[in-house]
């Protein structure tokens, strides 16, 4: 086993485990900050597979803007921590049927496409950002540009609503 | 270079402008806080506008921005559906009495009518799975917050966060898909991928079956904006929920951009391009995608389930949103017969939908507004109060009915028409069926409306002359397109090029 | 050979390894006599009042949503700055017009007053003639502000 290898399963397993607590914790202050490993498993695991560029933005935008939205979210509510949260289970017998099916899909998905899977060559290109700031530029103009709509429209409703509730 | 952009940017003109209107709109709304007005009167020219742009594209067939947007006559008639639609709901927007409530700023809700648009046009058109995303995204996020607008009404805020929520998971479901696709044929270029297909699919069957899950969850992200069952949950309580006028926009506007998206998506991706032997007007899927069965079961379900619940609506707000999960259904039988008919009788479907359901929606709005409810036992004496808007609110919903002599017949004959040529008998049959038990729960609001007698103290509604006259304007196509139809029929029958299809 | 995130990766490590070690030294070498006092939360000497846990200011998050969109926007900009000298003119026109539509929406949370910071109006203890003063007494809300 290299030391890519053990690299890999000490961040899958941190993004495993502090996932499986963001799910089973029945505070959602815990919750919330397990949220945190798992995004930087998570950017962790995308350097492995040399997406240098998406990994930054992973811990810039999901550590850095929407965990402490989430966290502001959590901490604005009257009387979330006191209370706990519902994290029972209602019915079992058809979630089953559905996670099976769901999870038999994924798995002869996974298993048929395993072997077109390419690992990732330790000579590839070292950094993507730049040939990513070429595609946006030239061909994928357009897309870039009505994301600034997307932003925008954006702004305007994250702005509207909170006022609203600032009002009420 | 600079000559490709240049030629490529005039071809989006319609976009641009529409882009342009936005911003022009929230930057009105900055300066000229005192009289809303301006805003309303900005946006509605800037549709117009948008509108011109687009009848000066008639006939173009072209790729712009490096395969990302198709420009060919099957986008600009859906893109003029969604401006046409914008035009009207910006005039009902100025008119209702629900939005006009005072101290309610309407700045934000006309630009973000704009986005939606945008949106949709852009989905009438994107040729790239990328760009169909962020088109989804775009018009999903505009409709999210439109929906949600009328913050006093209790329905409204949950309306939002319901449409929010499974919307959220419904493009999870797409993205997924679109990876998957991605990762079997390299391109998110619609035309790279059909030409991919054929040696993935030679593969063996667990490239066809990873082809087949990638389908079906593109088609979770379609039948979300078309709400077809199974992805129909969220509309009848975002169609109650949201102000009408936005109902009326998402259940024409969003849908025609949902439908544009999908037949772009699947006759781009799917068609089989070597296939020999086939009658003119008609083509073939790829060997092992059976794709086909899947929509018109798909089909059945829309528009056996949305009727038989429309049945047991109360409030008429709530029974035309189970009624539009049963037109999405009955176009959605347009689809599987895979041939040029089957796409024009879509469109001439589409051209009708647009008044007739639009219609129904303003008579909706205007009762709303006098009477304070959408509730159908309200409608009582409504035929005696206002002779006009009864009459027309009848017309409409017999329209939607497909009854001759409206415009609603027409849609349906040539769907039928469609399906029968192409050997989907029992798929016309089931429609028929349906539209029988359409009839049912639309004589419901005919007989509280002219056969009940009204209460006493009930005043009579009058109308101001622009209602009289938007009334007018829905209602002349509803009915004239029942009796003179060739028109619009071969302006469809025209607009079935897609770019890069045979 | 040691390419860069090796480096970032060694950095974690040291990181980890010094927080974690010296709290485990310490939890390891420091005697443990507990009293109540001691375990009291320390807020700057004073004896602690109410939860810890209070309502937030609903205006921070209206700035940390503010603040996520614009964080989206600048991860964009770091691509176009790598290939900005290759493409020049085209390139600046097209962040112009991204930018342009993000400035937009600036100056409409700017004049929409999302980024103002409005204070409740303080209440000023009111005294009556005869009764004395009366008692005004802060909600857990505005100590929140």
């Amino acid at each position: 086993m290299q030391l890519f290898d053990v690299v890999f399963y000490v961040f899958a397993l941190i993004t495993i485990l502090s996932g499986c607590v963001v799910v089973f914790s029945k505070n959602i202050i815990y919750a919330a900050f397990s949220l945190l490993f798992t995004f930087f498993g998570v950017a962790a695991l995308y350097v492995l597979l040399h997406a240098d560029f998406l990994a930054v933005t992973q811990i810039l935008i999901y550590v850095g803007g929407i965990l402490v939205l989430l966290l502001f979210g959590v901490m604005l509510t009257n009387n979330v921590i006191s209370v706990e949260m519902k994290t029972g289970t209602i019915q079992a017998i058809p979630a089953l049927i559905i996670v099976a099916i769901v999870a038999g899909t994924l798995a002869g998905l996974s298993y048929s496409t395993w072997k077109g899977v390419a690992v990732p060559a330790p000579g590839g290109p070292q950094t993507t950002t730049g040939t990513l700031g070429q595609m946006l530029m030239t061909s994928y103009v357009i897309p870039f540009e009505i994301a600034s709509v997307v932003l925008l429209v954006a702004l305007i409703g994250a702005a509207m609503t909170a006022r609203r509730h600032r009002n009420s | 270079m600079s000559d490709h952009l240049l030629n490529d940017l005039s071809l989006f003109a319609p976009e641009t402008a529409i882009t342009l209107t936005l911003v022009a709109a929230i930057l009105a709304d900055l300066i000229f806080r005192r009289t809303p007005l301006v805003v309303a009167a900005l946006v509605l020219a800037g549709f117009v506008v948008t509108g011109l742009l687009l009848l000066g594209q008639t006939g173009v067939n072209a790729s712009i921005f490096t395969g990302m947007i198709a420009v060919d006559s099957f986008a600009v008639f859906f893109k003029t559906i969604v401006v046409l639609a914008g035009i009207l709901v910006v005039v009902f927007s100025m008119e209702s009495g629900e939005l006009n409530s005072p101290g309610r700023k309407l700045g934000e809700y006309y630009a973000l009518l704009c986005a939606a648009a945008l949106g949709m046009m852009l989905m009438a058109g994107a040729s790239n799975l990328l760009m169909m995303y962020i088109a989804i995204e775009l018009s999903s996020l505009s409709s999210y917050l439109l929906s949600g607008y009328t913050r006093e009404a209790p329905d409204s805020s949950e309306a939002s966060l319901k449409y929010l929520i499974y919307g959220a998971v419904s493009s999870g479901l797409m993205l997924y898909g679109i990876s998957l696709m991605y990762g079997l044929s390299g391109s998110l270029d619609l035309r790279a991928i059909n030409r991919a297909l054929p040696q993935v699919l030679s593969g063996g069957g667990a490239a066809s079956f990873t082809l087949l899950i990638a389908g079906v969850l593109a088609l979770a992200g379609f039948g979300y904006k078309i709400s077809a069952v199974p992805f129909h949950f969220w509309t009848p309580d975002v169609y109650e929920g949201a102000p009408i006028t936005i109902t009326a926009f998402l259940s024409v506007a969003s849908k025609a951009g949902g439908f544009a998206m999908m037949i772009r998506f699947f006759k781009v991706t799917f068609i089989d391009a070597g296939a020999v032997a086939l009658p003119a007007g008609t083509w073939a899927t790829l060997q092992g995608f059976h794709w086909v069965d899947l929509v018109a079961i798909l089909a059945v379900l829309s528009m056996t389930i949305g009727n038989l619940v429309a049945v047991w609506q109360n409030n008429l707000k709530r029974l035309l949103a189970y009624s539009s999960i049963a037109h999405a259904g009955y176009m959605l039988t347009g689809v599987v017969v895979l041939s040029n008919q089957g796409l024009a009788a879509i469109m001439v479907y589409f051209g009708v939908y647009l008044f007739m359901n639009l219609g129904a929606f303003y008579c909706v709005m205007l009762i709303a507004d006098k009477t304070g409810s959408e509730d159908i036992d309200e409608y009582k004496g409504i035929g005696g109060r206002s002779p006009f808007l009864a009459v027309a609110l009848a017309v409409f919903l017999v329209s939607l009915t497909g009854l001759p002599p409206t415009a609603g017949f027409i849609g349906k004959l040539y769907l039928f028409a469609a399906l029968i040529n192409s050997g989907w008998t029992w798929l016309a049959i089931v429609a028929a069926l349906n539209s029988v038990i359409a009839l049912y729960y639309y004589v419901r609001v005919f007989r509280n409306m002219f056969l009940r007698t009204e209460e006493p103290s009930s005043p009579g509604i009058t109308l101001s002359w622009l209602q009289n006259a938007a009334l007018v304007v829905l209602l002349v196509p509803t009915l004239l397109l029942g009796l003179y139809f060739t028109p619009l029929v071969q302006l469809a029958q025209a607009s079935v090029r897609l770019f890069g299809t045979p | 050979m040691i390419t860069d995130f090796g480096r970032v990766l060694i950095f974690l490590i040291v990181g980890v390894v010094f927080v974690a070690g010296g709290l485990i030294v310490a939890w390891l070498l420091r005697p443990n006599r507990p009293y109540p006092s001691k375990l009291a939360t320390y807020e700057c000497g004073e004896v602690p009042v109410g939860d810890t846990r209070v309502r937030f200011n609903v205006r921070f998050y209206v700035v940390a949503l503010i603040f996520l969109i614009f964080d989206v926007e600048v991860v964009f900009l770091f691509p176009w700055a790598v290939v900005y000298k290759n493409l020049g003119w085209f390139a600046f026109i097209e962040m112009l017009v991204f930018l342009g539509m993000l400035a937009v929406g600036y100056a409409y949370v700017w004049r929409k007053g999302d980024l103002d910071w409005d204070k409740p109006a303080p209440k000023v203890p009111r005294y009556e003639k005869g009764i004395g003063v009366q008692e005004t007494r802060m909600t857990e809300e505005e100590i929140a502000v």
